[in-house]
């Protein structure tokens, strides 16, 4: 029983602790991601003893700034929602984490050991549940500031992000009813299988247009460029207006764990989690003909880096969607979300329930 | 149809100009680091402290008094770069030169940097072409503002 | 005076009316036609060396002097023509081929006739082949000043001067032809008190003040009318000085004092204790307020002459007129002698009224008078018989105001101390700085001439009002503004005051 509790324990620790690296890290992925794009070179100058390693150290740079910056409260403001708004919102998003499988079981000690922190009968629900509780974040922290642009930002964005909730909803309905479980560590198992003989059973084979709504859905939840109507940080005054130091880094630092929980959930939903095509517990089988033979702690570690490359894939894209694409209009991202993607959405529940029904 | 079509297209051909950038980039970047050096790079930025794009031939740095073959400045303190000066940067204390030939020079000649707006209308206006803007001088900064009021008449 | 004949003749197709017997430079000139001209000046006799200044006249057949050219009834010039101007431009180009391009370095550039005239009537190229002659390039001359041959263009303005108003003749033209120059005859430097208006008159930069050289340059300069406060005679002068940016340290605020015409007083010249007057304006002068001696600058001049009320105030009334003394100077306007009489002889009833001012000098030359002071005729007409102090009349007050800081010259420093040590309690308004200062209770600075608007009036009787040139120095009144606080002080003002 203490051995349960110490393995789950161990479990969500390093589970947060590769989220808030691999979130440390984006922060420079993004910097020099966003430079390559433009011809750039990007941040390089920060160095410890002169190592500069293509400023690999800047996001730490940016971490003493944040915490040596001034935390300034508005005296004004509602101070203990202030306080809690960030906090509210790191929690919610961190949170979902815990819902992702990262790999399959691994056997140590006799004991097998799924590499999920807790396989929720009703993952998909509580993934999409806490991304929705997120609102509370912004809507709190537009509130608390007491700043007439702050609440309406965080009116606009508490719009955009129940809108959007509703198409990204509809498009796991689908995926659901292809895949019938709500745990997302059957619903990768399903993806192991192989469509037509030859394709690996993932759900983007399967779901390609709940794949589509779902991807665009899940990039206005991030409210990142091409969605940031809430923050809006070069024309519009956004939600964190009244926010600096500490708690301004917490909230920026969850808008980078959104990517990530994003790039996990359609990796995870749509690109097989952590399946490697044709490949079994014994090795590769080829529909082609011939099989590689590998051992199980081969296949552990290269299901766990299908994952990792798969969600670093997807956080790839978006900082590309980012820093490609210029700010939809208020009217457009309403548009987008209600007119195309909603009814997109429901499309697809039809399409896939004929196709179910008929075959 | 046929216009989300087109807007879909345009979408994505934006991602592709960015990615093909991206790639194209990172393919020169990884080829350099590899110590293969290739005639284009992968980011036109110029590093500046380490390497100086060498500057133009009419580019107006710090000034500098030209001196006459002896060493001293070949201004003659006619303070027609103080009347023309439109930040009024400039001071000249005229002084009696020995040499009748000479006769008038500059005892003080004086550029206040922090007002100088750096025009190049002293340059021009000069009628012996004794002041130039030709130093290449261009880290100007300083921490006090009395180093930025600049003695041209003595080095 | 009869009024003068007058002549009709037409100037560029112009009808111009001209006092007879005046020429024809002169007519144009006050119909507003400018003929060029570098030896002509109206306070000297013609010469005619220049030739600048040919014109057309109808009926001759070669052009003619403007300036040798005496008007006459039904004179036709012309100043327009192609003739005249080609005659200009060659005129020019003559002068200008031995003349040096040493405008940047020159003190006359900006105020130059021939820069001027090359502007208007030269822009030839040069066509001077052959190397510039070289002459000597700074002889001094006497009294300060500098001459260039080189520059010089041999108007003879200068040994004209020398010889026609001061009579002294130092300077003479030498050689001949080509190698004529302006020089002193062997050893004997120019020196007259009127040398100062070789500068002014010389219409090139051939004659330079060591004072004003290499200064500044005469485009900077403002000029403002004024009257000159250095001697009773009230020359019209103009104060030319720099106002703001850049003031360097040492920087003059006043560069130089010319003269004004004035055709009433002094003509178009002035002596050079007038020019010097430059260093009463700016040297010194009291530029903090003191009490007891000691430089107070949060001491102003309204809590001074509040204080002086005051005191004065304190003194029962009956004793107020016995016990006050009030010692005036020349330099006050006559608006603020008028102020003072009503203030201290008419609501105090005061008899101690001193003049307290610098000693009289010799007068020297047709303007030089020997009164060392401007306004002695205004202090008779405001109804005051000016006496110099008296220590022991001083000493017997029990409030002593004290307008300027001259009393000094008349009673030794040791004296004064002595007469004014426990009897008085001083207040002294100076524009300079001098012994009494110590000796004050409160000394406040004031305004000098320059800085104040006002009359004065001259040994000859003659009011001439005047306007302020510079700007007085934050915290400087004029003693005006003392006198109407003061009154105001003393529950004397019936208003009307205008603040002079």
């Amino acid at each position: 029983m203490a051995a349960d509790v110490l393995i789950v324990l161990a479990k969500a620790v390093l589970a947060m602790t590769w989220t808030l690296l691999l979130a440390l890290f984006l922060t420079w992925v993004e910097r020099k991601e966003s430079a390559v794009m433009q011809d750039r070179i990007g941040a390089n100058r920060a160095s410890i003893f002169g190592l500069r390693l293509f400023g690999l150290f800047q996001p730490f740079a940016d971490a003493i700034k944040m915490f040596f910056k001034e935390d300034f409260v508005p005296s004004f403001a509602r101070k203990p929602l202030h306080w809690l708004a960030p906090a509210v919102s790191f929690f919610c998003v961190s949170v979902t984490m815990i819902a992702v499988p990262f790999g399959d079981a691994i056997r140590l000690f006799g004991r097998r050991i799924p590499l999920q922190v807790a396989d929720l009968d009703a993952a998909v629900l509580f993934v999409l549940a806490m991304l929705g509780l997120g609102v509370y974040g912004i809507l709190t922290g537009g509130w608390a500031s007491a700043n007439r642009f702050g609440l309406i930002g965080s009116l606009r964005g508490a719009a955009q992000l129940i809108s959007y909730e509703v198409a990204l909803g509809l498009s796991l309905v689908g995926l659901i009813m292809v895949f019938p479980s709500l745990r997302l560590s059957r619903i990768v198992e399903y993806q192991g299988g192989l469509l037509f003989g030859v394709l690996p059973k993932w759900g983007i084979f399967l779901q390609p247009l709940g794949f589509a709504v779902f991807f665009l859905a899940g990039l206005a939840e991030t409210k990142r460029v091409p969605f940031d109507l809430p923050e809006g940080e070069s024309e519009i005054i956004g939600f964190y207006t009244e926010y600096s130091g500490l708690k301004f880094g917490l909230f920026m630092f969850t808008d980078f764990l959104e990517v990530i929980v994003f790039a996990a959930l359609a990796a995870t939903l749509f690109f097989g989690g952590w399946q490697v095509p044709w490949l079994g517990d014994g090795g590769f089988v080829f529909p082609w003909g011939g099989r590689i033979a590998a051992a199980p702690w081969a296949v552990t570690v290269l299901r766990v880096l299908s994952f990792n490359l798969k969600v670093l894939f997807f956080c790839w894209l978006q900082i590309l969607v980012r820093w490609t694409y210029p700010r939809l209009r208020y009217d457009q991202v309403m548009d987008l979300g209600w007119k195309v993607l909603v009814p997109a959405g429901a499309f697809n529940i039809l399409a896939t329930g004929l196709v179910l029904a008929v075959r | 149809m046929g216009s989300a079509w087109t807007v879909i297209k345009e979408i994505l051909r934006g991602s592709a100009i960015t990615a093909r950038h991206f790639f194209v980039n990172m393919t020169f970047h990884t080829l350099r680091l590899f110590g293969l050096r290739t005639a284009r790079r992968g980011a036109v930025t110029v590093q500046y402290p380490e390497e100086a794009k060498p500057l133009g031939p009419r580019h107006r740095s710090l000034h500098r008094l030209r001196p006459r073959p002896d060493g001293r400045p070949s201004c003659v303190a006619c303070m027609l770069c103080v009347t023309v000066c439109p930040s009024e940067c400039l001071t000249v204390e005229a002084a009696e030169d020995p040499d009748p030939e000479v006769q008038k020079v500059p005892a003080r000649f004086v550029v206040d940097l922090n007002r100088c707006c750096f025009c190049g209308l002293c340059v021009e206006a000069c009628p012996v072409d004794a002041i130039r803007m030709d130093t290449g001088e261009i880290r100007l900064a300083a921490l006090d503002r009395k180093a930025l009021e600049v003695r041209l008449d003595k080095p | 005076m009869s009024a003068p004949k007058t002549v009709r003749l037409t100037i560029d197709g112009r009808a111009v009316e001209a006092d007879a017997g005046t020429n024809v430079l002169r007519a144009a000139e006050k119909a507003g036609i400018a003929i060029p001209h570098f030896c002509f000046h109206p306070g000297l006799d013609v010469e005619g060396s220049c030739r600048m200044c040919l014109v057309e006249i109808e009926g001759l057949p070669k052009l003619e002097l403007a300036c040798s050219t005496v008007v006459r009834e039904g004179l036709a010039v012309r100043t327009t023509t192609e003739r005249v101007r080609r005659a200009r431009r060659d005129v020019l180009e003559f002068l200008l081929a031995e003349h040096p391009l040493d405008c940047p370095i020159c003190d006359k550039a900006g105020e130059c006739r021939l820069q001027d005239y090359y502007d208007l009537h030269g822009r030839h190229p040069g066509r001077m082949l052959e190397p510039r002659e070289s002459r000597a390039k700074k002889v001094p001359i006497g009294r300060g000043l500098i001459l260039d041959r080189e520059r010089c263009v041999l108007c003879t303005r200068c040994v004209r001067f020398l010889r026609q108003v001061t009579g002294t003749g130092e300077l003479g033209v030498f050689e001949r032809a080509l190698r004529s120059e302006i020089g002193i005859f062997d050893g004997t430097p120019v020196d007259n008190r009127y040398a100062g208006n070789l500068v002014d008159i010389c219409p090139v930069g051939a004659i330079t003040s060591e004072d004003f050289r290499f200064r500044t340059r005469a485009w900077f300069l403002t000029r403002r009318p004024s009257i000159c406060p250095h001697c009773s005679r009230g020359c019209a002068v103009s104060v030319e000085s720099r106002a703001g940016y850049p003031l360097a340290e040492g920087e003059r605020r006043v560069y130089r004092i010319a003269a004004r015409e004035n055709p009433a007083v002094n003509g178009f010249w002035m002596c050079d204790l007038g020019r010097e007057g430059r260093r009463d304006i700016e040297a010194g002068r009291l530029s903090v307020p003191l009490r007891q001696g000691r430089p107070d600058p949060g001491l102003s001049w309204t809590e001074a002459a509040g204080e002086a009320a005051a005191a004065i105030g304190r003194i029962p009334a009956g004793e107020r007129g016995e016990k006050t003394a009030v010692v005036l100077n020349g330099r006050l306007t006559c608006e603020e002698l008028a102020r003072a009489r009503a203030s201290f002889v008419d609501g105090l009833g005061c008899r101690n009224i001193f003049f307290a001012d610098s000693r009289p000098g010799r007068a020297d030359g047709p303007l030089l008078t020997a009164e060392r002071t401007p306004n002695l005729r205004g202090a008779v007409a405001a109804g005051f018989s000016p006496r110099l102090p008296d220590l022991g009349e001083l000493a017997a007050a029990r409030v002593l105001l004290v307008f300027g800081s001259r009393l000094a010259e008349h009673h030794g420093g040791p004296e004064l101390a002595r007469a004014l040590s426990g009897g008085p309690r001083t207040f002294l308004f100076a524009a300079h700085a001098g012994p009494l200062d110590g000796l004050a209770e409160m000394a406040v600075p004031v305004a000098v001439p320059a800085e104040k608007s006002g009359t004065y009036i001259n040994i000859d009787g003659l009011a001439q009002a005047f306007d302020r040139s510079l700007e007085p120095a934050p915290g400087g009144p004029a003693e005006g503004a003392v006198l109407e606080a003061l009154a105001r002080g003393l529950g004397l003002d019936r208003g009307g005051g205008d603040g002079r």
